[in-house]
Order: C-alpha cells, then structure tokens, then sequence
C-alpha cells in the first residue's frame, strides 16, 4: 500500500538514474596510515532548529573517496508527550537517517536496520557526555541526516564494503551530534568526538598496518576496524564498536582502539577550532 | 585576584576553567576532579564575589569563611537566548487554558524575566489557589480561560504538569478581560471590574506591585 502520510513521487514512471561505468582508479591509500581526512564544521545552519551542525569531510583527490557530508539538528529542550512517565533528566532520543539519494542503492524513507543500529549507538555516545540530570522532565531530540555517504557510486556495492563504511559514518555523526548539542546549550561533560582505526593487510605480503580514519574501498581488505567516541579533556569512551577478525592477541586489541582513540583526537581539534569560532562570533 | 588572566575568555564542554578552590561554579559549568570545568559552548563570565556595601562591619561574631568569597565563573552564549526551565520556587506568568472543578490547567510562559520558547503545562489545585479559607475557594471564582497569572512553582509535579501555587497577596490574576471581551481591572482582593460595562467579576486578585 502506498504510503499516505507523505508526498509521494510522480505517479508515471521514473527512470533510474544509470550510471557511465566510471574508469575507477585502483584502490589506493595517498595520506600516511595516521593522517586523517580534513573536515568542514559549522554551527547554526537550521535557524528553526534549537541547535545544528554541518560536517563535511574532504573528498580524496584521484581516489574513489567522494568524502561525506552530513547535518545535524537538534530540536529540545521540549516538554515530553503526555503518555511519557515521569524522569527527573532529560531523555534523549536520536535518529540517523541516509538521504535517500546519499548512497549508491538508494534509500527508503523508513529507516532500516543499519540505520537503526546507528541511532542506538550514536545514542549511546552522547549519553554518556550529557549531563541530563539538568533538565527534567524535558525531551531532547537529535537528528542526524547523511546527505552524501562516503562511498564512490560503483565501487562499494561491487567490493561489498557498505559495513565498513558504517563505521565511518558513525564517527561522522558523533562529531556532527556534539556540535550541534554545543550549539543548542544543552549541557554536556565534554565535546565527544568519533574516530575509527583499521587494520589492514600490508603492501606486497607485509605484516599488517593499522591505519587511521580509513577510506574502505582505498583498501582491497579490511581486516578489522575499531569506531569509539571519546571525550579528549577526561579521556574516557563512552562508546566502543569493534568488528573484524583479530587474533585473540588483546595487545592487538588495545592497540587498535588507542589508534581510534588518536583519531578521534585529531577529528576533536578540527571541531574544537571551528566550534571556538562560533563561540566568539555570537 | 592577579590569576585571573589565565581564564580563557570563550569555552567549549569540557574545558577546564579553574580549580574549585578559587572558584564557584555557575551556570553552565560543572565541578570535574576538583575543577570547574565548562559544559556549554560559549563566553566566560567571572562575577566577582558580593562585597558587603560600606565599610566592614566589625567582626562580633566567629563564621566560617562561605562560598561567596570565591568568584563565579558562569558560561552563556551571547546573542542567543538560552532555554531555561520552571524550577521549584520560580515567580512564574501563565495562561489559564481550561478550569475543572478540582483545578485549573495553566500554560507557563513566562519563568523570572524570561520568555519560554516552549510551552509548560502547570496545574493549579483549588487548595493551593489562596492561603486561607482554602475549604471555601472555588476555581471558578478564581480563574477563567485567558487570564494571565503569576504564580510560584511548587514543584515539578506529575509527568505532564508543574505544581504552581497563588497562595500569596502578590499572587494571582494580573489581567483579565471580562465577558463582554474588555480588559478588566483590579477593584478589590477578590474581584475585577470591566470598566465599560460595570459588571464584576470575582478572581484570584494579585496584588499590584
């Protein structure tokens, strides 16, 4: 049954855009194994919303990586619904969406189970960096939409790395969430910000390199990549997500979250600047 | 106060402000490992500590030296406004919505000196509504739909509303329009009079300030 509660599409027939088959380059990484992609941050680009933040992490020039750009708004603190219970804190709700249009199968507008499973863990990112016992009895909701996700057109469903792409996403969307909370006055321990770390095989045979904010389809395999969200001035994660193979070696282990941890600090500078301008300016 | 410089002047969550031995915390910060750390994005404010005024009364009597000899440092974004909530013992102005017999549903719009951009639902409960001979109040003698109250919270209440409460001669109707769709005015303690037609009728009067 269609789906009345929206606009829907033009009646007629749409065509599917069809895509040149792209004279792709071969994978390949260009930054060292700890240089992490530069990224676009601005604060207050929803003047409706209570608080809202813009990121944009830079395309690769001559890879497959398109970059990503993703917004965040936040609407509260608002009164919570008239069915909800009682909390003495403020109860936090959150919701990742793709655009329909941000990735190369497109999107339903209902959000799915990946998209789901982003939501509860952004959720527990930002629970841990907000100090919710400030607000009671009010609701705050924080919506991240990706418009552009980080993955060349053909490339990502032809190798099967759209989970690892997740991992990249989420990274994005902490760090777009914390700034928008920042900007919307809601009171927060410390500006959390996400960073992923990979393990990937070596050129020619080598032993295996881990490296730092990884591009998946830069790399013919991914072994096992790490996602955290970390708060830099308390050195703390309030949100682990580690998938992979790995030897049960748990130096390998550590050593894969520390690298997502240095990303997460490298991606928390770019956002402390940006975020300081805004400060300043209003 | 010669440290004082070393307090930057814009904050993000999270950073480090001072050390809660030379400073209280305010609005918008929070107490971190013996530091006063800031939890909001925005510009640093030290409020000196509160000097009596005149010169210094002669010490009579032994009191352990207080919070208030340390300044505060407060953080609060310019510009924008900040979004506060009706706390407990707030001087609140709200619109009356709906009456039953039991209480009257009111809609906060108003905490202190600042305008709310959401909407509060509060309830204010017919023994609440005066001080004395709370047993003969009757709401609808009280209030109507429309009127705009000034009322102190008395507590966060239920799921949906704040508790207020009227029982104050400064508490009360502080404007009112009649049946006949006129502003009213205040005659006495327990009623408002429409100027253009004569006709009173009964409210919870606050008392003019």
């Amino acid at each position: 049954m269609a789906d009345r509660r929206r606009v829907n599409g033009p009646g007629g027939i749409t065509v599917p855009p069809i895509y040149e088959a792209e004279d792709l380059p071969l994978p390949d990484r260009s930054r060292q194994p700890n240089g992490i992609r530069a990224q676009y941050l601005k604060t207050g680009v929803t003047p409706s919303a209570s608080g809202s933040a813009y990121l944009e992490i830079e395309p690769q020039n001559g890879s497959v990586s398109k970059g990503m750009k993703l917004t965040c708004t936040v609407h509260g603190p608002r009164s919570l619904p008239r069915s909800a219970p009682f909390s003495p804190h403020m109860v936090l709700s959150t919701h990742v969406k793709f655009a329909p249009f941000a990735t190369r199968q497109r999107r339903g507008y209902l959000r799915d189970s990946s998209e789901r499973d982003l939501s509860t863990h952004l959720e527990t990112a930002l629970r841990g960096a907000l100090i919710a016992d400030r607000w009671p009895k009010s609701g705050v909701d924080v919506i991240v939409t990706i418009i552009e996700g980080d993955q060349a057109r053909q490339v990502a469903v032809e190798q099967g790395i759209e989970e690892w792409d997740m991992m990249n996403v989420l990274g994005g969307c902490i760090t777009v969430a914390a700034a928008a909370l920042a900007d919307a006055g809601i009171d927060c321990v410390d500006t959390v910000s996400g960073g992923v770390a990979a393990l990937v095989p070596g050129k020619d045979g080598e032993e295996p390199v881990m490296v730092l904010d990884p591009v998946p389809s830069e790399h013919e395999e991914i072994l096992a990549a790490c996602c955290v969200a970390y708060l830099p001035s308390r050195d703390e994660i309030t949100n682990l997500w580690l998938k992979g193979s790995l030897s049960s070696d748990a130096n390998l282990q550590r050593m894969l979250i520390a690298r997502a941890v240095h990303a997460s600090k490298g991606s928390s500078q770019a956002v402390a600047a940006s975020l300081t301008e805004a400060a300043l300016a209003g | 106060m010669a440290a004082v410089d070393d307090i930057p002047s814009t904050a993000l969550p999270g950073k480090v402000l001072g050390p809660t031995s030379r400073f209280a915390p305010g609005a918008g910060t929070h107490i971190f490992e013996g530091n006063v750390v800031s939890s909001l994005m925005g510009r640093v404010t030290i409020i000196p500590p509160a000097k009596a005024p005149g010169p210094a009364k002669r010490l009579n009597k032994i009191t352990a030296p207080t919070v208030e000899e340390l300044a505060t440092i407060t953080v609060s974004r310019h510009g924008s406004k900040h979004e506060i909530l009706p706390d407990v013992d707030n001087i609140v102005l709200a619109r009356v919505v709906r009456l039953m017999p039991r209480q009257a549903i009111v809609v906060i719009q108003q905490v202190g000196e600042t305008v709310l951009q959401t909407e509060w639902q509060g309830v204010i409960r017919v023994q609440d509504v005066r001080a004395t001979e709370k047993d003969k109040v009757k709401i609808y003698e009280s209030f109507k739909p429309g009127d705009i109250v000034r009322a102190q919270v008395i507590s966060l209440g239920d799921q949906a509303n704040y508790y207020l409460s009227t029982a104050s001669n400064e508490l009360g109707v502080i404007m009112a329009i009649s049946e006949a769709g006129n502003d009213m005015v205040p005659v006495s303690w327990k009623e408002y009079k429409d100027a253009e037609t004569g006709i009173s009728e009964p409210r919870k009067v606050a008392k003019p300030s």
